[in-house]
């Protein structure tokens, strides 16, 4: 019994540590005011934040994922003649390749081309986004990112929101998942237990318990 | 008694693992359904200007192939067609949209402005089985069952747009 | 009529009887505890992983510039419950490997390797080594920055053979290195490689050998936990309804717990930084093995040379192979032997513990603990034989030689 409950204790500890919470393992952390932190959560403002995006980032990236492409595609005719034959989401290749240009000219400017920013949300997540696009510099020395946003915390954290809307499912489709997975669990833990009955009772027939 | 009681945990086991295997082919058979893009109701706008009077340009709609149609000022049709249908529906339009798709099998019919066969005026014509339809769609002659399928359309100035609701308010 | 269309087929196919003696007169020990359950929650996680992944395949392009795009827009926002799938696919990787690790912990604290199933253990060790080629090749397949990090560093492991002294000179390690990637770079040919590899070759091995260790584990008879081998007759109670119901139950628990994951803790599964589409020109900031690789890697690195390390990291593998013939003692099971239950603690708290210092960070103080558990884990392996002497002695002062 000892025996059994030292295992389990081990087996669950471990599994806790690796795959929940791994309090060995060195986190970087990034700090954002909560009122800021509470509008960058909100998918409310990603219309705003989308207008937003447009005036101040869309210049240089692009969120593919909502077809929204850099402003110097976003004006080329052909943009809409692709859409068509493609849909409004291009194939990464497709976009790469007609507007070689425009992405070899940001290229020359910053020195690399400025990252797509579909799925940045859950790569960096909020805080760091936040840090980042008011302070460029401050985050990740050396950047070639321009603090565009510099002193207009409340309007990066509307950005931040856009963001999320783009790369995390809608609010209603997040609480369609919840509620399946609850339904999902509540089954199977109620299948166990009818289960274990059942072979309660089968056994006591057969004389076997 | 006993048996009955048995029997009851039986049937709760057996329908409560039929409840979950529903639950597994749902998720799994609902991944064959039409994906969030063609869902979302594109629309697309045609320049009517564009299309010289009594002819026909082709555009895609959601993926089908769709005419739009530029009829000539006081145009006249003479034709009889089995049903009149498109041609109510479509009244008073110089440009209008009709599903390419002939009712009988799919093929996509061909615009002969001067006519085809017996026809001595303009008609849609099927390759494929030799279906007739008006310039409205309306089927004339041969095996398809049913006029041509209009979809939803507004028009607005010199545009027409297919996909939003205006003259015609949805696909019929 | 149902009735009816299911005596036509009994005639015919003869299932009935095939139920009667495969699952009824089947008979096991009456005694089995719960780790013996990782058996069958493993067979349900493979086949967990067979139909996930087959209507993944609908949807992925094996292609380096739609890659992403495929996993993380068509999959994940277009086609319906995709995400799901995609979910339970990368979230079943990772608890199939976690229940396998458990049966084979279990399988080393019974001794269910002894003879007779000295056969089943080497084909679980096959199993166990095909399926973690199988989630290396499937983890390149999102092209995400850890996808194509991971396997840079993975395919550069083998180059460890040309340092040594003079085998090294023949560069075999260039030549896996090489023959792996398809070229000395990780590109197209190499992901269209992993994805036939990962969705034909792989799984139907691993098919075949699990229908091999199902047939290995009935002809020889299921292990007792006690260490003796039971009189089926007199003991055993039949497979169904006494076990099926009892491992049914469990394996509800245990889906339970991996729904749980699947619907709301998919941090760990799909990790952020393979958001990140691959870019050949920027290592991200962390990049270690999945979890049930870190023990090899911290033995890799903890072992300043770098041709050694190689060499450690493998003699473990080959140590796993080889346990029923390193543990010869006539005792079975860790409830009965007492050395060996002492070293069985010494094995999993090294294993834990290698596993978890692979996730810190690579400093002096840790390559030292990673020196000291690299250490408990041989200590486990070499020490069986010396255990197994000892216990010869018991065994033969208790006269049991003799009977």
């Amino acid at each position: 019994m000892i025996k059994a409950v030292f295992f389990t204790v081990l087996t669950v500890a471990f599994f806790y540590i690796i795959w929940i919470n791994n309090i060995f393992a060195p986190h970087e952390h990034y700090e954002m005011p909560a009122q800021y932190a509470k509008i960058a959560e909100d998918v409310s403002y990603a219309k705003e934040g989308k207008q937003l995006f447009e005036q101040n980032c869309q210049s240089c990236h692009s969120v593919r994922y909502d077809a929204v492409y850099i402003s110097s595609v976003q004006a080329n005719p052909k943009l809409k003649t692709l859409q068509e034959q493609y849909g409004k989401v291009l194939p990464k290749n497709v976009y790469e390749a007609v507007f070689y240009e425009d992405l070899m000219g940001l290229k020359e400017s910053f020195g690399k081309v400025p990252p797509d920013l579909s799925t940045m949300y859950l790569v960096k997540g909020k805080e760091y986004l936040y840090n980042f696009i008011l302070e460029p510099q401050k985050v990740l020395p050396g950047t070639s990112m321009p603090a565009v946003m510099a002193g207009r915390p409340e309007e990066t954290a509307k950005i931040v929101a856009y963001l999320k809307s783009v790369a995390e499912p809608s609010p209603e489709e997040k609480n369609k998942r919840v509620l399946m997975g609850v339904g999902t669990i509540a089954y199977l833990i109620v299948m166990g237990i009818l289960l274990w009955v059942w072979r309660a009772r089968v056994l006591k027939r057969m004389g076997l318990h | 008694m006993e048996a009955s009681r048995r029997d009851l945990m039986g049937l709760a086991v057996g329908g409560l693992g039929a409840v979950g295997v529903i639950g597994v082919l749902y998720p799994l058979l609902k991944t064959f359904a039409p994906s969030a893009a063609s869902l979302a109701g594109a629309t697309v706008e045609v320049d009517v200007a564009s299309i010289p009077e009594g002819q026909v340009r082709v555009v895609s709609w959601k993926g089908k192939p769709v005419f739009v149609v530029h009829l000539p000022q006081g145009f006249q049709w003479n034709g009889k067609v089995k049903e009149e249908r498109n041609v109510k529906l479509l009244q008073g339009q110089d440009a209008y949209a009709i599903v390419a798709v002939c009712t009988h099998l799919g093929c996509v019919p061909l615009w002969k402005p001067q006519g085809e066969a017996d026809y001595k005026f303009p008609v849609f014509h099927c390759p494929c089985h030799g279906g007739f339809y008006s310039p409205w769609g309306d089927n004339i002659a041969g095996p398809p069952p049913r006029p041509l399928y209009v979809p939803p359309q507004k028009r607005e100035g010199g545009k027409l747009i297919i996909g939003e609701a205006g003259f015609v308010k949805e696909l019929t | 009529m149902l009735g009816r269309i299911g005596r036509w087929l009994d005639e015919r196919a003869h299932l009935s009887e095939l139920w009667q003696s495969q699952m009824i007169d089947y008979k096991v020990p009456k005694n089995l505890t719960f780790p013996y359950a990782f058996g069958v929650m493993a067979l349900v996680a493979f086949a967990i992983q067979i139909i996930s992944g087959i209507f993944l395949t609908m949807y992925y392009q094996p292609n380096v510039h739609l890659a992403f795009d495929s996993a993380n827009y068509t999959i994940m926002k277009e086609a319906p419950f995709m995400w799901l799938i995609r979910h339970v696919h990368a979230a079943g990787a990772n608890f199939f490997l976690a229940v396998v690790y458990l049966h084979i912990f279990t399988g080393i604290y019974y001794n269910a390797y002894k003879k007779p199933r000295e056969l089943t253990w080497i084909v679980g060790w096959l199993i166990y080594f095909v399926l973690l080629t199988t989630a290396l090749t499937g983890y390149l397949l999102p092209w995400g920055q850890l996808s194509y990090w991971g396997m840079v560093v993975t395919s550069e492991i083998p180059t460890s053979i040309d340092s040594a002294p003079i085998i090294g000179k023949l560069k075999l390690g260039e030549l896996v290195s090489v023959l792996m990637k398809g070229g000395y770079e990780i590109g197209q040919i190499t992901l269209n490689r992993f994805f036939g590899l990962h969705i034909w070759l792989l799984p139907l091995i691993l098919l075949a050998l699990v229908g091999i260790h199902l047939y290995l584990v009935r002809a020889a008879g299921i292990s007792n936990p006690e260490g003796k081998e039971i009189d089926k007759k007199k003991e055993g109670v039949p497979f169904h309804p006494y076990m099926t119901l009892k491992e049914g139950a469990y394996l509800m628990g245990y889906l339970a717990v991996f729904f749980f994951f699947v619907f709301f803790y998919m941090h760990h599964f799909l990790p952020p930084d393979n958001y990140d589409p691959a870019n050949p020109f920027k290592t991200p900031a962390h990049i270690a093995p999945e979890w049930y690789l870190l023990a090899y890697y911290t033995i890799f690195r903890s072992i300043p040379d770098k041709f050694l390390g190689f060499v450690a990291f493998n003699l473990t593998l080959v140590f796993l192979l080889i346990l029923p013939f390193l543990d010869f003692s006539p005792m079975r099971s860790a409830r009965n032997r007492p050395l060996f239950f002492i070293m069985f603690i010494v094995l999993v708290i090294s294993a834990m513990a290698l596993t978890i210092l692979g996730t810190m960070p690579p400093t002096p103080t840790n390559a030292m603990l990673g020196l000291t558990f690299t250490a408990g884990l041989f200590a486990f392996f070499l020490s069986l034989p010396i255990i197994s002497i000892i216990e010869w002695g018991w065994y033969k002062a208790k006269g049991g030689d003799k009977q």
